[in-house]
């Protein structure tokens, strides 16, 4: 039974690698639907790419499911799949660095195979995806070139040129600065608000806070919250999962802003929206 | 996959079965005059007597030269070094891997090749050409006489390759040492870094043991090999037989001088090539040697 | 300035092979050499057909396998610096081939055969060692494994040189040092067939092993089987490679020299890497070859000591190129 209109979820999903004492996923159920950005968050070792994973069909579930596209996700044959969903990993090889257009292409194997060549419906997605993700002006440029925000680009350039449905990113701004940050998280709202389902596993409390629509608290395999922003960052939840003091206010735009606190510090009550200084981003 | 892979590697033996298959060596049928059984055990034929031969065996340019063929050879290998007219003879490289581009360049009607299992591709390769190739050994004394009977039939010198043989086995016997009793061991140092020496089947030990000397080391299972100043201190040679002249360069360290043949510088010297191979030149080989041992164990 | 490798190719190729047959242990006249080719009763057609020209291709043939072979082998071990023999194949051929020379094995075909015999097995044994949990195949571990079993083979091979008599020691070093001398038709053939089917399936591999060249998860994510991939293309070069060895025993540097410099001169994409460095391999092992025949005739320089002393200023160059 499928969540309406969803494209992934889980229901029920635990999982336990062989020989572990506790389970890595416990009884995690949560859908992302087209339209929708989902940010999985939780403090290390929580199961946050263990969700993912499983959520791809990459890892056996002792129990519940995993669900794509209305089918069990193991159920997915391996090119159909990277024609439905397009995957950001936490990191990738570069010993043979190509350049950032052959790299997008590389992204069309789901549909041209191993042995076809590319036709113009496949140069052309690759050219929307470059436009897209605004790396077209280095399209020709070696990927060891580019800075680490481009090169992130570029790879969620790659995955849309498989012309995906949902897009599924695992700690994408990982080592990024905080233009290259907001830059990609702006990319993928707006990628998400064109239709595709966003699912985006970060540590970025405050950033998931400003783009997610939903966000999935996880602690330990369990989801200890999820829903909306506001509703998921308590002050209390928030310093229990991730056992440090924390303080939470709220920036204009409504989103609860986690501000982790010092030694001697004390929580302060909720305080007043900021003002800031000028009204345009 | 298993399947597809287990297709993938039987469609390649397939296909190297049929190209295997289809290259058989074809021989014409043809008239020969001479045909021979080689010591690799294969029948080689000639159209007749041999007059254009490479010889790629020092040996066997010497003995062809003996039975009187050298006009006849076309090709040598670059260690051919006796008789001296050898040196007019074209050279067309190594023995071991011969290069069939200059042997096949002399157009030769015979070449002689030394019986190893890599000169085996070389045979047949010239065999494909149309080109005569027989594998002979050439380690031992006995190979002497028999190679000159075998070269004497190839090349139609059968009276003076009989001679030769005759002639050889005679003043072998002649020049062989009778066995006495007091017969002084030798260490064959053919080699000084690490220390090596050869055995009973070696054609340096058959020169030794008839020159009225013993082979320190006759029961060596291969027939050359590496020892320890061990053995040879165990063995306590009276004579070190040397392959260059004068003392080896190891003679002066300390290690060495438990060996009383070492220490007191007791040492066999004899240079020339037909020390080193199987050659017609032997019964003066083991006079030489006799004299040179009886001079090395004189008293001083 | 950049001359593309497969315009450079188109014309180096044909340039190469002709040298190759035009030179030799023998000098012969131009027109010496056309007549041997096309008047089959001329006195240099013996020569020319029957020794150079299949020599000519054979080495040919087995350069651009090497050439292939180490691409793809580059592809799999995600490293450059990659070689068709670094997968413990040199060590096991060589065992097996100087085991036969040891026992002084009857037929010519016993040291080609079990040259390949124990580069298969050296192989196997690597593939095995490398298998970790789940079937996976991993590429460090491979690496790992391949040195091991190279260096062990080597000792037991060593240890057999040893013990055996002095002709037949030479006899083991001439033939580990690779040549071509023992080519003709036959072997051409035979290779020829044997080899069609190894280069076909790995030019099949292009793409998957430029998306194998991101990473298994990655290469999973875009659409592809990593693993199975490896292994065919494991399997693959590992034939073509323990080929070779069999064919001309070990003859270094071409396997890992040529893909690189594809790589750095020309694209990095397989579809365009896999043909070039067949080519470019072709054309190396055959002015390798040509080398070794003529620089100090009559006598044959082995053909890896060539491929070495030209293969390393080469690769030196190479390097200042990239860093440059």
């Amino acid at each position: 039974m499928t969540a309406i209109g969803a494209l992934i979820e889980s229901r029920g999903l635990s999982v336990r690698y062989h020989g572990a004492l506790r389970a890595a996923l416990d009884d995690v159920s949560m859908s992302v639907s087209p339209g929708e950005l989902v940010a999985i968050a939780g403090p290390n070792g929580s199961g946050k790419t263990t969700l993912l994973r499983a959520l791809l069909g990459l890892v056996r579930p002792e129990r519940g499911d995993a669900w794509i596209g209305g089918r069990p996700a193991a159920e997915w044959e391996r090119a159909a799949l990277a024609r439905t969903v397009g995957v950001v990993t936490q990191r990738e090889e570069t010993v043979f660095p190509l350049r950032v257009h052959d790299t997008v292409m590389l992204g069309r194997y789901a549909h041209l195979g191993p042995l076809a060549s590319p036709r113009a419906a496949d140069r052309a997605a690759v050219a929307a995806a470059l436009a897209r993700c605004d790396v077209a002006g280095f399209a020709e440029r070696g990927v060891d070139e580019l800075s680490g925000g481009e090169w992130q680009r570029v790879r969620v350039a790659r995955a849309l040129a498989q012309e995906p449905k949902a897009l599924v990113l695992d700690e994408p701004t990982a080592s990024l600065d905080v233009r290259h940050e907001m830059e990609l998280f702006e990319l993928i709202h707006g990628l998400v608000r064109g239709g595709l389902a966003g699912l985006v596993v970060t540590h970025q409390l405050n950033l998931a806070a400003r783009f997610a629509d939903r966000i999935v608290l996880l602690d330990e395999g369990r989801v200890v919250a999820q829903g909306a922003p506001h509703a998921v960052l308590e002050r209390d939840v928030v310093a229990r999962v991730f056992r440090w003091p924390v303080a939470v206010t709220t920036w204009c735009d409504g989103s609860p802003q986690v501000v982790p606190l010092r030694t001697g510090e004390s929580s302060l009550p909720p305080s007043p929206p900021f003002t800031s200084g000028s009204t345009d981003r | 996959m298993s399947g597809r892979l287990i297709r993938l590697l039987g469609s390649t033996a397939a296909a190297t079965l049929v190209a295997l298959a289809g290259c058989r060596a074809r021989e014409a049928p043809r008239d020969h005059a001479l045909v021979v059984v080689d010591d690799a055990g294969d029948t080689v034929r000639l159209a007749g007597p041999a007059r254009r031969i490479v010889s790629l065996i020092p040996a066997t340019t010497e003995l062809l030269f003996a039975i009187g063929a050298g006009p006849d050879l076309v090709g040598r290998t670059r260690w051919c070094d006796f008789p001296a007219e050898a040196a007019a003879v074209p050279d067309v490289g190594d023995g071991m891997t011969p290069n069939l581009e200059a042997v096949a360049a002399t157009r030769p009607d015979l070449v002689v090749l030394y019986n190893s299992g890599q000169n085996g591709t070389a045979a047949e390769r010239l065999r494909a050409l149309g080109i005569p190739a027989v594998r002979v050994r050439s380690d031992l004394l006995a190979d002497v006489p028999r190679l000159a009977r075998l070269l004497g039939t190839l090349t139609d010198r059968r009276g003076a390759a009989e001679s030769l043989s005759v002639a050889f086995d005679s003043s072998l016997a002649a020049a062989t040492v009778p066995a006495a009793n007091r017969r002084p061991s030798v260490f064959l140092l053919v080699w000084d870094q690490p220390p090596m020496t050869v055995g009973k089947g070696s054609y340096l030990s058959e020169l030794l043991e008839r020159a009225g000397a013993v082979n320190a080391y006759a029961d060596l299972p291969t027939s050359s090999g590496q020892i320890s100043i061990e053995s040879v201190a165990e063995r306590n040679p009276d004579l070190v037989f040397t392959m260059n002249a004068g003392a080896p360069a190891f003679a002066g360290r300390p290690e060495w001088q438990r060996i009383p043949a070492i220490r007191e510088r007791r040492f066999v010297h004899a240079p020339g090539s037909e020390f080193s191979r199987p050659s017609p030149r032997a019964p003066a080989a083991i006079r030489t040697l006799s004299a040179r041992i009886a001079e090395a164990s004189a008293p001083r | 300035m950049r001359l593309s490798p497969a315009r450079v190719l188109v014309v180096a190729v044909p340039l190469v092979l002709a040298a190759g047959i035009a030179l030799g242990s023998v000098a012969l006249s131009p027109a010496a050499v056309w007549q041997g080719l096309t008047n089959g009763a001329s006195a240099h057609a013996l020569i020319v057909r029957e020794l150079r020209l299949p020599r000519v291709l054979l080495a040919f043939l087995v350069g651009g396998s090497l050439g292939v072979s180490g691409a793809v082998l580059q592809a799999l071990v995600r490293n450059p610096l990659a070689d068709p023999y670094l997968l413990g194949l040199s060590g096991g051929a060589g065992l097996g081939a100087v085991i036969a020379i040891a026992l002084d094995a009857g037929t010519a075909w016993a040291v080609p055969a079990s040259a390949f015999a124990g580069a298969l097995a050296a192989v196997a044994l690597v593939y095995r060692l490398a298998v970790v949990s789940g079937r996976r195949l991993d590429p460090r571990v491979l690496l790992l494994a391949g040195v091991v079993v190279g260096a062990f083979a080597a000792a037991v091979m060593s240890a057999v040189i040893v013990l055996s008599d002095a002709p037949r020691l030479r006899n083991a070093f001439l033939w580990l040092l690779g040549g071509f001398s023992a080519a003709s038709w036959s072997a051409l053939a035979i290779f020829a067939a044997y080899a069609a089917v190894p280069v076909l399936v790995m030019a099949r591999s292009g793409r998957a092993l430029d998306l194998l060249a991101l990473g298994d998860e990655t290469a999973h994510h875009l659409g592809a089987d990593p693993e199975r991939t490896k292994r065919l293309v494991y399997v693959a070069a590992s034939l073509l490679t323990a080929a070779s060895v069999a064919t001309c025993g070990i003859i270094g540097f071409v396997g890992l020299v040529v893909p690189h410099a594809m790589r750095r001169l020309g694209s990095p994409l397989h579809r365009a890497l896999l043909p070039a460095s067949f080519l470019g391999g072709g054309a190396f092992l055959v002015a390798a070859d040509t080398i070794a025949r003529t620089v100090l005739r009559p006598v044959e320089l082995p053909v890896g000591v060539v491929t070495a002393l030209v293969g390393v200023p080469l690769f030196a160059l190479l390097l200042r190129k990239s860093v440059s």
